[in-house]
């Protein structure tokens, strides 16, 4: 017995040193993996991220970019991402369709990325659509996201902003119902441009949804004053009207009911809700100002925000953590670090896209609705609250859970 | 509701008239087109964002750096850019002007980001009922003091000796080289007096809405409003601010705000083909 015990113990030593040594090796060839051509080197990933950083939606576009860039600062910190930093390059795309096909052509082969994040032109998303399925380097969380890029699902796009459809159904459900309305009486102040014409068709279908009365009325981008408009929602009366533009048309549009005596809430899509917009509309005005959105801002719930106002204090973006779109922009940093994690050790564009399209959560702490990549659904985010600001405190406040809101989801 | 919109129209096209004035008042004196006009008014709705924010001055002691600011740097413009230049082709002025637009913007958006900013100067808000006509009070407020700063550079430019050396040197520059006018210090003065007429309008629209670099596109409006009225003529300049804001109003609140391209550029295209020197300039007519 002691011979054969004595056996064992060897043939178990020799097992697990076996073993070991199996396992040493495949960590040092994923310590050791490089893909170039993937932008996966021994010690950094290289991931794209476009972003109009001076162009006309740099208002909007910036504290994303920062947010983003943040969320990768805190993940590298910790060491980055099975051992690799996460390097970004940045491209500023000046909300031009040209630019963003050419950093997208720069990350698939000319420096190649991993994956790319950004892209927050529309126009630029759907001329794209062939080329991402072409070129097959990963899209993942749009700042944006066309219609074209998901209905279907596009093989190597992921979106990652709240949707137009679910902005217009939330809103015109929420109000409806705060208000106690039977056939709500809508009138929606939207650009003249496509995106503008799309929120107006989604509004419209949610409207008449509930046998209400609707009236979309175009403004331009660059308006000097909202006079005609407002005298356009003064005649039609509405219980309550939606916002659909740039900082300045909430500013101009809410000013200029103020002016008209007119007190009925307003509610504008997720991009508007910034601190920005409430400062420049002050109490009298911003008291009727309310968004939908899909993220939280950070004092619109400070428990689950204490990482992202860490690493907004750390880094010197304070003043960008009530702003949806910084929030939006850290949401989707951490992701991408989540997602090329669980891509895998060797992880390559494939991989990454193979692993997002078999179904994904992200783990977003509460900053947003749930995240999830599904093989047929490529959206990501669907449930959206209603938001305000309370000049009293200085903070947001929100109506509730995202929960409570998916009711009016169709 | 028509009423409405010419009152409205009116008191946009003031703001409208004052940026254009200085665009007159820089072409009249140097000729030079300056395409950086509308950036120069975004300039000084952010000069009003560090008087106000940055430096927390009071609302006089705000106008009071904006005005100094704005002049200051017309007169760096002309001495760094415009002066070196004298005597070039039309196109290389064209091309400082348009260059100098994008430093500017560049600039900004260095050193405020580039997001926008919000300015609130502690001027009178609300609004008030005159007849059938609602006014807003900042709306009104901008109205008022361009028809002052209007009034002020009328009285300068026909009362004062400098006002009678620029309009001397307007008319002829040669001579009045020859007459020992100092012409270098009439065209800094010429762009001293046109970025700070297009700042003060960019305060009260950074007011209006925010300070943003996209305030640049609204103050091109100076543009169409100064071809219109005539290039050459400084009552032309503030009619045709005028005109440009009553049309604006008609045209989105009766047919649609993309309407407003059509109605003001189809007149700018009129005036180029069959009185090309506008509504209220002077032929000029050279001798062969």
């Amino acid at each position: 017995m002691p011979t054969i015990r004595h056996a064992s113990r060897w043939k178990a030593l020799l097992l697990s040193g076996a073993v070991l040594c199996l396992a040493f090796n495949a960590s040092a060839r994923a310590a050791n993996f490089e893909s170039p051509q993937d932008g996966v080197y021994a010690d950094h990933i290289d991931w794209g991220m476009t972003a109009d950083m001076s162009g006309p939606s740099s208002g909007a576009q910036n504290p994303w970019g920062q947010g983003f860039q943040d969320a990768v600062k805190v993940v590298n910190e910790k060491g980055g991402v099975g051992g690799r930093k996460i390097n970004v390059l940045v491209e500023d795309t000046r909300y031009d369709a040209t630019a963003e096909r050419v950093a997208y052509e720069k990350f698939v082969s000319q420096t190649p990325a991993l994956g790319t994040s950004g892209m927050g032109n529309s126009s630029a998303q759907t001329a794209m659509v062939p080329l991402i399925k072409r070129s097959k380097l990963p899209v993942v969380g749009t700042y944006t996201t066309a219609k074209a890029a998901v209905e279907p699902p596009t093989p190597y796009f992921y979106g990652g902003f709240c949707g137009f459809k679910e902005m217009a159904q939330t809103g015109v459900g929420f109000f409806t119902d705060h208000l106690a309305l039977k056939q709500p009486t809508v009138a929606l102040v939207h650009l003249d441009v496509a995106s503008g014409k799309e929120y107006a068709g989604y509004m419209e279908a949610a409207v008449t949804a509930r046998g209400g009365t609707f009236k979309a009325i175009p403004i331009k981008v660059v308006a000097a004053d909202a006079t005609p408009q407002v005298l356009d929602i003064l005649a039609m009366k509405p219980d309550f009207v939606a916002i659909h533009g740039v900082t300045t048309t909430s500013i101009l549009v809410m000013k200029a009911m103020l002016q008209y005596g007119i007190n009925a809430p307003a509610f504008a899509i997720s991009y508007l809700g910034t601190p920005t917009v409430y400062d420049g509309l002050g109490p009298d005005a911003g008291k009727n100002y309310y968004f939908v959105s899909c993220f939280s801002p950070a004092s619109s719930d400070l428990k689950v925000s204490v990482a992202l106002s860490a690493a907004a204090d750390k880094f010197g973006h304070s003043a960008l953590k009530d702003d949806v779109n910084y929030v939006a922009g850290y949401v989707i940093g951490n992701m991408v670090a989540d997602a090329i994690g669980k891509a895998g050790a060797e992880p390559t564009r494939e991989k990454l896209s193979a692993m997002l399209n078999t179904g994904y959560v992200a783990n977003t702490g509460g900053l947003s609705s749930e995240l999830k990549y599904t093989p047929t659904d490529h959206f990501g985010l669907t449930a959206l609250k209603p938001l305000s600001f309370d000049y009293a405190t200085k903070s947001f406040k929100s109506y509730g859970e995202y929960a409570d809101f998916g009711k009016y989801l169709q | 509701m028509l009423m409405q919109f010419l009152a409205s129209g009116f008191m946009l096209g003031s703001v409208y008239g004052l940026v254009a004035l200085g665009f007159a008042a820089i072409y009249k004196a140097t000729r030079v087109f300056n395409f950086a006009q509308g950036m120069l008014m975004a300039t000084g709705a952010y000069l009003a964002v560090t008087g106000s924010v940055v430096l927390g001055l009071p609302l006089v002691g705000t106008i009071a750096f904006v005005v100094v600011a704005a002049g200051t740097l017309g007169v760096v413009i002309q001495w760094l850019l415009i002066r070196p230049l004298a005597g070039r082709p039309l196109l290389a002025m064209v091309m400082i002007t348009i260059a100098l637009s994008i430093i500017l913007r560049a600039l900004i958006v260095i050193i405020f980001g580039g997001g926008a900013q919000t300015l609130r100067l502690g001027l009178p808000e609300g609004s008030f009922v005159l007849g059938s006509v609602r006014i807003s009070a900042i709306h009104a407020t901008a109205a008022g003091v361009s028809w002052l700063c209007m009034a002020l550079f009328m009285v300068f430019f026909r009362f004062s000796k400098a006002g009678l050396l620029m309009r001397a040197t307007a008319d002829s520059h040669e001579a009045a080289v020859l007459s020992g006018v100092n012409v270098n210090r009439i065209n800094a003065t010429a762009w001293a007096l046109g970025t700070i007429l297009a700042a003060i309008g960019g305060v009260f629209l950074g007011q209006l809405q925010v300070a943003s670099v996209e305030l640049e596109n609204i103050g091109l409006l100076a543009l169409p409003a100064v071809v219109i009225g005539g290039l050459q003529s400084i009552p032309g300049a503030i009619i045709g601010g005028l005109l440009v804001g009553l049309i604006e109003q008609l045209s989105s609140g009766y047919i649609s705000p993309k309407a407003r391209d059509i109605f003001v550029y189809v007149p700018l295209l009129i005036i180029l083909l069959v009185r090309p020197w506008g509504l209220f300039g002077e032929r000029e007519l050279g001798r062969v």
